[in-house]
C-alpha cells in the first residue's frame, strides 16, 4: 500500500508544475503534497492494491513455487528463451497427465517403480529417502538413498523419465537442510527404510518439518561438513585447525547479497506468468490425485476395520 | 660512333636523373615500421549523435506503422505476402543430384527427450522464425566468390536468398528496405544465400516452415561457435598441461616442447599454440531430426553441440554425407498452403512422445 501511494505521489509531483515553479523549499512542499495525496488517493487506490495483493498472495500460486519448483527455468540469462520454456512446460504437463507425480521434498520418503531392462522381471522398486533434488524442466532429477544388505545405496532418477512406472510419496515431510548428502557420513540407521513401507495416509494443511538432528560418523568424511552450515546435524567435532579454516572461509554476508539472490532466482512477476500458464492443467491433475488419495485412504480404513473385527 | 657513345656512357652523367631500373633491389621492410595512428575522436569536440532520418510522419501514421511492426514481430503462423496471391508450388519429384534450399533457424535451447528403448538423449531446439524467400538468382547471374584452392563443379547452380526474423521497418535504411521491396515481404533481420539447382527455385515471397524437413531426416547445421577469446593450449586444444607439483615451477598450463631442432630449425606451420578460440563458422554434419512442432515451427535435433550460443542464428541444410543423404524430401519445399493439414507434433519413429504411456520392457520369454 505504501509503495502504491509513493508511486502515486511521484506522479502527482511531476504533474504539479506550479510546485516546481515555487520550488524554493522543495522539501517542505513535497511533504505537504504527499500528505494531501495520501488522503485523497487512499480510497481510489484501495481496490487496485487489493487486486495486486490477491494476484501475488493467492494461496495456490504462491505455493506452486515450492510444490512445482522444476517448472521454474534456469535463471541464467544465457540459457533463457520463452518459446523453449513454453514447449518444455507443455512436455512436462503431458508427462504429468500420464504419470501422476506426487508432491515431495528433500527429506521425504519415496517409492519408485522403474522399468529396468537388466532387472529380473524387468521391473524394479526402490524405496529411499530423497536426499537431493536437482535441475529444472525436463532435466530435473532426484536422488534416493537407502541401505541394502548393510550397504548404503543411492539411485538417481529423472523425474520425467518415461520408464518410471509409479512414484509414491510414502512419508511427506521436510528436513532442516536443502540437501541431505551428509547422510553418507552418518550412521546407517539414519538412512535405513523398510522396502515394504506403506503410505502414511494423512491429509495435512502444511508439510511438516522433521527437526531431527543427526550425529555424524568420526572422520574421515566425504566432504568438509564444517564448511556447510548444516542445521540437521548434532554437533560437528573437528580439530582447531579445521575450525579456524572453516571460520575463515565462512561467508556470513552472502545472505544479505541482494544481487546474488536476484541472479539465482526468477522474479515474482515471471513466476506468476509461468504458473498462470500451467495453472488450469495442474489444478485438474491435482483434483484427480486428491480423489485417488481419498479412495486409497477409505480402502485402508475399511481393511483395518475388517482386520480388527 | 659507338666508341664515342661508350665513353659518354662511361661517365654516367645522367644516371642520377634517370628512372630507377627494374633490376635494382628494393630492401624489404620487415613488419610495419610506422603503423598508421588509430583514429580517435578529439576530446575537445562534442561526440556526434546519430539521429535517424526524420520522415515527417503524422503521429497517427507513426502509430499505425509501429502497430504493424509489432503485429509482424510476434507472428508464429505462416506469414502471407500481399503481393503473391498464388504461392502454390508444383510439388515435383526429387531427382538424383538436385539440391533444394535450406532454412535459417535460431538455436533456442537444449533439453532431453527419451527414445522408445528408454534411452535419454539430449536434443537441441531450433526455431524457424518468419522464413521467406527474398530472391532467386538464376545460374547465369549467380557468380559467387571462388577460392582457388577448392575444386569447382562444372554444373552451375543458382541460389535462393532467404530472410528470417521480421524487424520494424522504421528502424532500417531505405537501401536495406529496397532488398525486400521486390519480394513484397516485411524486412528481415538476417539474410542467407542457399545454393539450389534450377528445378528447386521458389517464387520470391514463398514462406518456409519447419515442415520443410521431415522427422528422421539428417541435416547439416552451420553456425558461429561461441567466442571464447584468447585461450591457452589446454582449453583450446585439450593439451594435458604439466604436473601441479613434484618440483614443477611456472609451467603448469604451458604447451611444453613445440618441436624443431635437427634439419628444420623452426616452428612447423599449423602447430597447436595458444590463440583466439571460437567465433568461427563451423558445420555440424549428419544430425538427425527427432521431432517437429508445426505450430511454433521448432525442430528438435539429436545433438547437444550445435555451434553457437543459445538465441543465435544457425543455418540448416540437407546433409552432404553420402550414407545419410535424403532421397525423398518435400521437393522444392513443403507446400505452404497445406500447413494446416499437418498435425501439431511430428515425431521420428524411435522417439517416445510424452503423451504416450510409460515405457515397459517385456521379458524375453513372454515375447
Amino acid at each position: 500500500m505504501t509503495m502504491v501511494s509513493r508511486l502515486w505521489c511521484q506522479k502527482a509531483w511531476q504533474n504539479l508544475a506550479f510546485a516546481k515553479v515555487l520550488g524554493k523549499e522543495p522539501k517542505t512542499f513535497s511533504t505537504l503534497v504527499q500528505l494531501k495525496t495520501d488522503e485523497a488517493t487512499d480510497d481510489n487506490n484501495d481496490s487496485q492494491a487489493q487486486t495486486n495483493d490477491e494476484l501475488i498472495k493467492s494461496p495456490s500460486l504462491g505455493n506452486y513455487r515450492f510444490v512445482y519448483s522444476e517448472f521454474l527455468p534456469d535463471p541464467n540469462p544465457l540459457y533463457r528463451n520463452s518459446i523453449r520454456e513454453k514447449l518444455e512446460r507443455m512436455d512436462m504437463l503431458n508427462r504429468r497427465s500420464v504419470l501422476s507425480i506426487p508432491e515431495f521434498y528433500v527429506g521425504s520418503i519415496l517409492a519408485v517403480t522403474y522399468s529396468d531392462p537388466h532387472a529380473v522381471g524387468k521391473i524394479n522398486k526402490f524405496v529411499g529417502i530423497c536426499i537431493l533434488r536437482e535441475g529444472c524442466g525436463l532435466r530435473s532429477s532426484f536422488l534416493l538413498r537407502n541401505v541394502v544388505n548393510g550397504e548404503g545405496i543411492e539411485v538417481r532418477y529423472d523425474l520425467y523419465d518415461p520408464a518410471i512406472q509409479n512414484i509414491d510419496c510414502l512419508r511427506l515431510e521436510k528436513r532442516l537442510d536443502d540437501e541431505l548428502l551428509y547422510l553418507r557420513d552418518a550412521p546407517l540407521e539414519y538412512s535405513t527404510f523398510p522396502f515394504d513401507m506403506e503410505i502414511e495416509a494423512k491429509i495435512l494443511e502444511s508439510v511438516p518439518v522433521n527437526d531431527i538432528k543427526i550425529p555424524l560418523n568420526p572422520l574421515p568424511w566425504s566432504q568438509r561438513w564444517e564448511h556447510h552450515n548444516l542445521k540437521g546435524v548434532k554437533e560437528i567435532v573437528v580439530n582447531e585447525r579445521r575450525q579456524k579454516k572453516a571460520a575463515a572461509l565462512a561467508k556470513p554476508w552472502e545472505k544479505y547479497d541482494l544481487m546474488k539472490t536476484y541472479r539465482e532466482t526468477i522474479p515474482e512477476e515471471e513466476q506468476n506468468e509461468i504458473f498462470s500458464d500451467v495453472y488450469t492443467k495442474l489444478n485438474e491433475l491435482e483434483i484427480q490425485k486428491n480423489i485417488l488419495k481419498r479412495k486409497y485412504m477409505l480402502q485402508r480404513q475399511n481393511s483395518s476395520k475388517t482386520r480388527t473385527s | 660512333m659507338t666508341s664515342i657513345l661508350k665513353t659518354f656512357n662511361g661517365y654516367q652523367l645522367f644516371s642520377k636523373h634517370l628512372k630507377q631500373s627494374l633490376d635494382m633491389i628494393a630492401v624489404p621492410v620487415r613488419g610495419r615500421q610506422n603503423p598508421p595512428p588509430r583514429k580517435r575522436h578529439p576530446e575537445w569536440l562534442p561526440k556526434p549523435i546519430r539521429v535517424r532520418y526524420n520522415e515527417d510522419l503524422t503521429p497517427e501514421n507513426k502509430e499505425f506503422l509501429s502497430e504493424i511492426a509489432s503485429f509482424n514481430k510476434g507472428l508464429h503462423e505462416m506469414p502471407k505476402s500481399p503481393l503473391n496471391t498464388e504461392l502454390v508450388q508444383p510439388t515435383q519429384a526429387w531427382t538424383q543430384g538436385s539440391k533444394r534450399t535450406g532454412l535459417i533457424g535460431k538455436k533456442i535451447g537444449v533439453y532431453p527427450l527419451w527414445l522408445k528403448n528408454g534411452k535419454k538423449v539430449l536434443t537441441t531446439l531450433i526455431q524457424i522464425i518468419d522464413n521467406e524467400v527474398i530472391k532467386y538468382i538464376p545460374p547465369e547471374e549467380f557468380n559467387p566468390v571462388k577460392h582457388s584452392k577448392h575444386l569447382h563443379p562444372k554444373v552451375k547452380n543458382g541460389c535462393l536468398v532467404l530472410g528470417a526474423v521480421n524487424i520494424d521497418p522504421q528502424l532500417i535504411t531505405k537501401e536495406y528496405y529496397g532488398i525486400f521491396n521486390s519480394a513484397g515481404v516485411t524486412p528481415k533481420k538476417s539474410l542467407m544465400r542457399f545454393v539450389v539447382t534450377p528445378n528447386a527455385a521458389l517464387q520470391s515471397g514463398t514462406p518456409l516452415c519447419a515442415a520443410h524437413f521431415k522427422p528422421g531426416e539428417f541435416i547439416d547445421i552451420r553456425g558461429k561457435t561461441i567466442d571464447r577469446g584468447f585461450q591457452g593450449v589446454m582449453k583450446r586444444w585439450g593439451f594435458k598441461g604439466m604436473p601441479a607439483s613434484h618440483g614443477v615451477t611456472k609451467t603448469h598450463r604451458r604447451p611444453g616442447n613445440i618441436g624443431s631442432g635437427g634439419a628444420k630449425a623452426r616452428v612447423m606451420p599449423g602447430t597447436k599454440l595458444p590463440g583466439h578460440m571460437g567465433n568461427r563458422w563451423r558445420i555440424l554434419k549428419g544430425v538427425k531430426i527427432l521431432r517437429i512442432n508445426t505450430k511454433y515451427n521448432v525442430i528438435w535435433v539429436l545433438a547437444q553441440n550445435v555451434p553457437g550460443e543459445v538465441n543465435t542464428m544457425c543455418y540448416l541444410y540437407d546433409t552432404i554425407l553420402p550414407t545419410k543423404k535424403n532421397t525423398s524430401p518435400h521437393f522444392p519445399t513443403y507446400p505452404p498452403n497445406d500447413i494446416n493439414a499437418l498435425p501439431e507434433e511430428l515425431y521420428a519413429d524411435d522417439v517416445h512422445p510424452f503423451t504416450e504411456p510409460n515405457i515397459e520392457y517385456q521379458s524375453e520369454q513372454e515375447s
